[in-house]
């Protein structure tokens, strides 16, 4: 278990410098406001600072209190306060509030707003419109990129899902450009970049002209890291949509693990307290276990207990000396690691307790059902049921979009009425959820003229494929349809079984998926990354509505080692699963490549799903 | 070259000046210089001469004319003067050319006689006229000091920066002071002035007497002053003929004269140089010139013409109708090497490069001499340096040429000094060239202008490949040199109203190419405050980064324009600050139309209105005909902004009828059946009491079963029609909450189940009652009766059926939920059943 990396794996850069450079920027920021002043922190904002700066450091550099910024005003007595927030016009509005009334007390302070990780305008205007810009001092803290791993960096936006998919807002978008620009500061140019997506692309473009307006400071660099691939999350919402077998994905969409910790509660700890236990590569039981699939990680650590036990026995029958050497040398690691253990035990048996109620084998099979395109209407009626019984509204949301998905759509009849029931049992205000799910394209009725594909099948048989392509563009730009059948089709995405597929030694990526289903995102990174190019993928780019935001650009690579031609960074564009991850890590692992993985976020299927909900406030 | 040191002539025992004709002047002056206002800018600019300036009458023919020619008398610009009265005319420190008019008014003109603007020196001054007034440098600018017709005076100490500051009064200042100067210690700006034989100090807080020290008594009055150029030095000039020469600070003096001259001079500058060995004032009468100093003899000068005196920073330019000329101090490099019988080493090597050049012997034994004395370096050095103080090429060649010869004899001589020389010195000669009429000298003014202020004047005389080749030359960094000349030039080429549009854009286009740190949105912001609005979007086209187009596109009202660049630049912030731009020019209708067309910039808007102006994202809704969204806001509205019943209904209402609009049945049907829910929650609580507001409607109906409203229940699903699966699930889930078995039982055999009897077996078992969960177990359809068995935890029976089923899924699953020792035998059972099926 745990497969070891190829010898020739490459090494990944260091990327805790992120962090120190973070650090540094905030700590200068600081100082700019000179002596004791009181620090207001969004929300979101928190676990990622507590990343990079601690409670003692920020206090070093007189920070007296420290405030959440939430709905209830605040109650400082500072005369000096300073906000850090995202660049919200909801915060704008809280800040706005709690000035005004200072200054209807009559009272003077000193304010100033730190923007992270950039200052919109439309902020200074809201400021303005308040009547307090001129009370206000602004900065940046261009901190955008958090090191949650060592292969994984997030950018902490969750918004910008829902912003970019669903508003169709773009402001992150320069966010992203920069922070790539900063990746190719710090760790030389990339000599190969791979794309597919609108946003991909635009961010591409915007990356490129930041590197074209500072030329030369790169130019003369080594390339860190050989590749870099862009990729929208609306490619492959089904991916993000499945439930998740791996432990770190199922610790994830059980426990929900937050800037890379978790909290883990009393049924966990066996006690009555709950514990926030960090998630990376430095727990080493985790490390083993992270990328297994479930099924495989409870006869893992029991093996593991018992090798621990065969250890801690093995002091029996030591003299003097030896007990001396293995209390000050192996005892300490091997309490950590028994409490680690005990820790991820108890999670397991967690998870388990929670799943067998829930019917997890039942929910399992009609998404692998789904997955396939057979028993649909079986599938159909399994979700009707689901909400009927009102079992969560995440859930019955998330089957929903995955049978739309699959089947490009849902037939008129079940559109409606799966809507009807799910309104019935969950609130009228749905009605304003279904309204988002349909424009992200994540929820969508067939439409009348849907037998399109038989028709675009039988035109594609009688005149070439070029002008049929063109059809079909010409459809598809008036619905997006996700073709999940027949990309599935065309790039092998259910493997087939012959006999149990044996989750101990994977073959494929499947395993993440219980060897049901190859994620589709990682697929098309790992045929591209083949071809080193988009060529052969015509079929699969038209398919996903991509023909012209498909790009690849390669540089000379004379300068490019063959270690760093095996590091490739993988950008999502709106979130990735801890299962997509997983995969990756995998096809790493057989190929030689190291993956990067650079997210706006970690997401999985809830989050996507309340991302798109309309709750009543 | 034996007559080399002709012109020289001793100021007392260490020092010699000299006078050289800089060119032979090629204005063809119809005017004598005295009939003239002349104004010379300093470090060899351009002379501005304004003839006719005291005629009043309006006659087109003597009307007075400014004009201002190179330092060599080639004409740069002519013009009719039209304004009022000047009484003084000046160079700034950027050669702008200012005009102080007799009401205050000073007027800007460029080196090509281009108005640039104009600023009044404030009421005070235009009440009481300008009576005199001067332009002085200052190391913040240039200003302007005016003494007005009250005996008052004002300046601005930086014209750039225009504060003017009235000066205290001189108590008992009944006429005009004889003479008087601005002076600048500290920083700031003084006015010496003199009244009879009294000379007072103005500073912005008081007027204070000062007496020079060691003033010759006698002295009734005071007819002229002078400051040198670095305002370090004073020069008093009496009705005795006496000239005192002292600090400007009037602590110290330096020396005296007396020249027995007592007409007042025309002009009294100073001759100096820093380091000077012996510092002289120059004095100017109608035909003489004299040069006085620490020397009983003064060297002295007939002037054949009107003359006019410039003062440089080391030395004195003097030019006339049909001369200009330059006297200054002999620099010591220059005086040790042509010394008549000087031995230094640098005219011994001189010497010896040209006997070598005549192939004599003699010229190893002048090395020699320089090489036993261990000279050579020093010597060399001398000659590089006297190179540059020399006017002629031949001479600076031939100093060279003596340097270099030298330089063969030195192991170790770094080669920058003579290098940077002439490199230098052929700068300087370019400039110098009559065509051009700059007349630099090297040491100091070349020096301290810098090659930057330099190439900045050539380009203001429009000299623009001269200026590329001196950077092309000196090979500067091209962001500083050539791209920035370019840049300039264009600004010009812009100007050119007679050229068209296309030709212009493409010419620069074509010289510019993209060249680095040329920023075409300057060039562009130029052509616009030319007027060429069409010419300045043409080089836009040519701005790489969108970014920078979009503020000019504004400026000219391109806002339609500015809006899908701001949209191609990607960069959200400027896209909204050309919405808010936008949001103000045009009127709502037109607003929303743009943004129609602008899916992203629309976005952004509608984005900000969500937080910020709710009542904005209707109409923009409205206007597109957008219903379903319009719907949708409502809906948010009923359950965010609404707090009464009736008002979250209307808002309801309005949703629906939009959801008509968008042709949205379902939608509106939805909406409508809220409407009908919320109306009936109200009911509900008003009669039963309890919550059901904003319940659903499956959590309503289970709130009625839990409550015990049965009937009521039914009705509601009537009413709803809620679909009987739904029902079933709902009571039996609320039934068995209520732990109301009898009722569960009543209700399960009512009808047959829609929903087969599995789930009445989970539910039971999900609050633990197996007494319960095992009646239903026998009514459990065959395919789900392995598992109702399993759940009741009867292993053994579960596996007979799967036996009987034959079904390996159905065994295997039986198997998976045997358990160690209780169900050993069951397991066995199954074991064979399996032996015996594979037998078959």
């Amino acid at each position: 278990m745990a497969f070891p990396h190829r010898p020739d794996a490459p090494e990944l850069p260091d990327f805790s410098m992120l962090k120190r450079l973070a650090r540094d920027q905030l700590i200068y920021l600081l100082e700019q406001l000179p002596g004791k002043k009181d620090l207001f922190i969004e929300a979101d904002l928190m676990s990622p600072l507590d990343r990079i700066a601690n409670v003692s450091i920020l206090k070093q550099h007189e920070v007296d209190k420290l405030y959440k910024v939430e709905s209830k005003p605040a109650v400082s007595s500072s005369e000096q306060l300073c906000f850090l927030v995202r660049p919200r016009i909801k915060n704008m509005r809280y800040i706005a509030n709690l000035v005004n009334a200072d200054k209807l007390a009559g009272r003077t302070r000193k304010y100033k707003v730190i923007f992270s990780p950039q200052k919109f305008y439309a902020c200074e205007m809201v400021l303005e419109e308040e009547g307090i810009y001129g009370d206000v001092s602004c900065d940046e803290w261009a901190f955008s990129l958090l090191p949650l791993d060592v292969d994984l960096l997030s950018m902490e936006l969750p918004e910008f899902f829902r912003d970019y998919f669903l508003e169709g807002d773009q402001r992150w978008i320069n966010t992203v450009a920069q922070a790539l620009h900063l990746l190719s500061t710090l760790y030389g140019p990339f000599p190969n970049c791979y794309g597919i997506g609108r946003c991909a692309k635009m961010s591409y473009e915007l990356w490129r002209k930041l590197e074209d307006e500072e030329d030369g400071e790169t130019k003369g660099r080594r390339p860190e890291i050989g590749h870099i691939f862009l990729l929208d999350r609306d490619m492959d919402f089904v991916t993000a949509l499945c439930s998740q077998v791996v432990y770190e994905g199922l610790v994830d969409d059980t426990f929900r693990i937050k800037c890379g910790s978790v909290d883990f509660g009393p049924e966990v700890t066996s006690s009555d307290k709950s514990l926030k236990v960090l998630l990376n590569a430095e727990d080493k039981v985790f490390n083993e276990i992270r990328n297994e699939h479930f099924s495989n990680v409870f006869g893992f650590l029991s093996q593991k207990a018992r090798n621990l036990q065969a250890q801690y026995d093995r002091r029996r029958g030591m003299d003097i000396k030896q007990m001396k050497n293995f209390v000050s040398q192996e005892l300490k690691g091997l309490k950590q690691e028994h409490r680690l253990l005990s820790l991820h035990i108890g999670a397991c048996e967690s998870i388990m307790k929670k799943k067998t109620k829930q019917d997890f084998q039942e929910l399992i099979k009609t998404e692998h059902a789904l997955l396939e395109g057979f028993n649909i209407r079986e599938s159909t009626s399994y979700i009707e049921e689901h909400i009927d019984r009102q079992v969560s509204p995440i859930e019955s949301l998330r089957l929903m979009c995955l049978l739309s998905i699959t089947e490009n759509g849902l037939i008129p009849k079940d559109y409606r009425s799966l809507k009807t029931q799910y309104l019935q049992s969950y609130g009228p205000e749905h009605l304003l959820t279904f309204s988002n799910l349909r424009r992200a394209g994540l929820l969508t009725e067939q439409a009348p003229g849907d037998t399109l594909t038989a028709v675009e099948s039988k035109v594609s048989k009688l005149v070439t494929d070029k002008a049929a392509g063109k059809i079909t563009d010409a459809f598809s730009s008036l619905a997006k349809r996700s073709n999940f059948r027949a990309i599935s089709k065309k790039l092998n995405l259910i493997p087939r079984v012959d006999g149990e597929y044996d989750l101990k030694v994977p073959r494929d990526m499947a395993y993440v998926f219980s060897g049901a289903y190859v994620p589709l995102s990682c697929r098309i990174i790992e045929q591209v990354l083949e071809r080193r190019s988009w060529q052969g993928l015509d079929e699969v780019v038209r398919l996903l509505n991509c023909s012209e935001l498909a790009f690849t650009d390669m540089t000379k690579e004379d300068k490019a080692s063959s270690e760093s031609l095996r590091l490739i960074l993988v950008v999502f564009l709106g979130g990735c699963t801890f299962s997509e991850i997983s995969a990756l890590r995998f096809l790493g692992r057989e190929k030689g490549y190291r993956f990067i993985f650079l997210t706006t976020a970690v997401t999985n299927s809830a989050r996507l799903m309340e991302a798109m909900s309309e709750v009543k406030a | 070259m034996d007559c080399y040191t002709a012109n020289w002539n001793p100021l007392g025992d260490s020092a010699f000046y000299r006078k050289y004709e800089l060119y032979s002047m090629d204005w063809d002056l119809k005017e004598e210089l005295r009939d003239c206002l002349v104004a010379a800018a300093p470090y060899g600019g351009p002379i501005a001469l304004l003839r006719n300036p005291w005629r009043k009458e309006k006659a087109a023919s003597v009307r007075p004319v400014l004009e201002i020619y190179s330092a060599s008398g080639m004409p740069l610009a002519s013009l009719l003067w039209k304004s009022g009265p000047v009484v003084s005319l000046g160079w700034s420190a950027e050669e702008e050319l200012l005009c102080v008019q007799e009401d205050g008014v000073v007027l800007v003109y460029g080196l090509h006689g281009d108005f640039r603007r104009h600023f009044s020196m404030g009421n005070e001054v235009l009440q009481n006229r300008v009576l005199d007034a001067r332009i002085f440098h200052t190391e913040f600018g240039s200003g302007v000091a005016i003494l007005t017709g009250a005996h008052r005076f004002t300046l601005s100490a930086n014209v750039g920066d225009l504060k003017l500051r009235r000066m205290p009064e001189v108590p008992g200042l009944q006429s005009a002071p004889s003479c008087w100067t601005t002076l600048c210690q500290d920083r700031v700006a003084h006015i010496l002035l003199a009244v009879g034989p009294d000379l007072y100090l103005l500073d912005h807080a008081a007027c204070s007497s000062v007496t020079p020290p060691g003033l010759a008594p006698g002295v009734s009055s005071f007819l002229q002053m002078a400051v040198s150029f670095t305002y370090r030095h004073l020069a008093l000039f009496t009705d005795t003929g006496y000239i005192w020469m002292g600090t400007a600070s009037l602590k110290e003096k330096l020396c005296e004269f007396n020249c027995n001259i007592r007409a007042p001079p025309k002009q009294m500058v100073w001759c100096s140089r820093p380091r000077s060995k012996e510092r002289a004032v120059v004095v100017a009468w109608e035909r003489r010139l004299m040069v006085v100093g620490d020397a009983p003899e003064s060297i002295q000068f007939v002037l054949d013409e009107d003359s006019y005196l410039v003062p440089e920073l080391d030395g004195v330019r003097i030019f006339s109708r049909s001369t200009h000329e330059f006297l200054h101090e002999v620099p010591v490099a220059s005086e040790e090497i042509f010394k008549i019988a000087s031995m230094a080493p640098g005219a011994l090597l001189l010497e010896a490069q040209k006997e070598y050049e005549k192939e004599s012997q003699k010229a190893d034994e002048y090395l020699r001499e320089i090489q036993e004395l261990g000279q050579l370096t020093q010597a060399v050095q001398q000659c590089i340096e006297a190179a540059g103080h020399e006017h002629r090429p031949d001479m600076q060649k031939s100093l060279l040429r003596a340097a270099s010869f030298g330089k063969c004899f030195l192991d170790r001589f770094p080669p920058d000094s003579f290098v940077r020389m002439c490199q230098d010195l052929r700068v300087l000669n370019a400039v110098r060239d009559y065509h051009i009429g700059i007349p630099l000298t090297y040491s100091h003014r070349y020096k301290q202008l810098t090659i930057q202020v330099l190439l900045d004047r050539l380009v203001l005389r429009r000299l623009y490949p001269l200026a590329i080749q001196i950077c092309e030359y000196l090979r500067l960094p091209e962001v500083q040199g050539v791209s920035r000349i370019l840049a300039h030039w264009a600004c010009y080429k812009v100007q050119q109203k007679d050229v068209s549009d296309e030709d212009v854009a493409r010419a620069i286009n074509q010289k510019l190419g993209d060249t680095p740190g040329v920023s075409y949105s300057d060039i562009a912001a130029r052509a616009y405050g030319c007027g060429r609005t069409e010419l300045a979007i043409k080089l836009l086209e040519y701005e790489p980064r969108s970014g920078e187009q979009v503020p000019l596109l504004l400026k000219m009202k391109r806002s339609k324009l500015a809006l899908s660049k701001a949209i191609e630049s990607g960069d959200t912030d400027l896209v909204f600050t050309v919405l808010l731009h936008l949001k103000n020019e045009l009127n709502r209708g037109d607003f929303f139309m743009t943004l129609r067309n602008q899916p992203m910039a629309l976005s952004l808007y509608r984005q900000f209105c969500k937080y910020q102006e709710l009542e904005t994202l209707k109409d923009l809704y409205n206007q597109d005909d957008n219903h379903q969204e319009l719907g949708s806001f409502h809906i948010r509205a009923s359950y965010a902004a609404e707090e009464r019943i009736e008002g979250r209904v209307a808002a309801l209402q309005t949703a629906a009828d939009a959801f008509y609009k968008a042709k949205n049945e379902f939608a509106a049907k939805a909406t409508e059946d809220q409407m009908r829910l919320l109306r009936l929650q109200r009911r509900l609580e008003d009669e039963l009491g309890g919550r059901f507001l904003d319940l659903s409607l499956h959590d309503t109906v289970t709130t009625l079963i839990l409550g015990g409203h049965n009937k009521r229940a039914e009705q509601l699903a009537r009413d709803f029609r809620i679909p009987d699966k739904r029902l079933w699930w709902l009571k039996l889930t609320a039934l068995a909450d209520l732990e109301d078995w009898e009722e569960l039982e009543k209700f399960s055999k009512s009808k047959k189940s829609p929903i087969g009897y599995l789930p009445f077996v989970e539910i039971c078992m999900k609050q633990h009652n197996k007494y319960e969960a095992k009646k239903y177990t026998s009514r459990v359809g065959p395919e789900q009766k392995v598992k109702a068995l399993l759940l009741v935890g009867d292993v053994a029976q579960a596996a007979d059926v799967a036996i009987e089923h034959r079904n390996e899924a159905e065994l295997s699953l039986v198997l998976s939920h045997c358990t160690g020792a209780t169900d050993g035998a069951t397991a066995d059972k199954i074991q064979r059943a399996r032996a015996q099926a594979q037998k078959k």
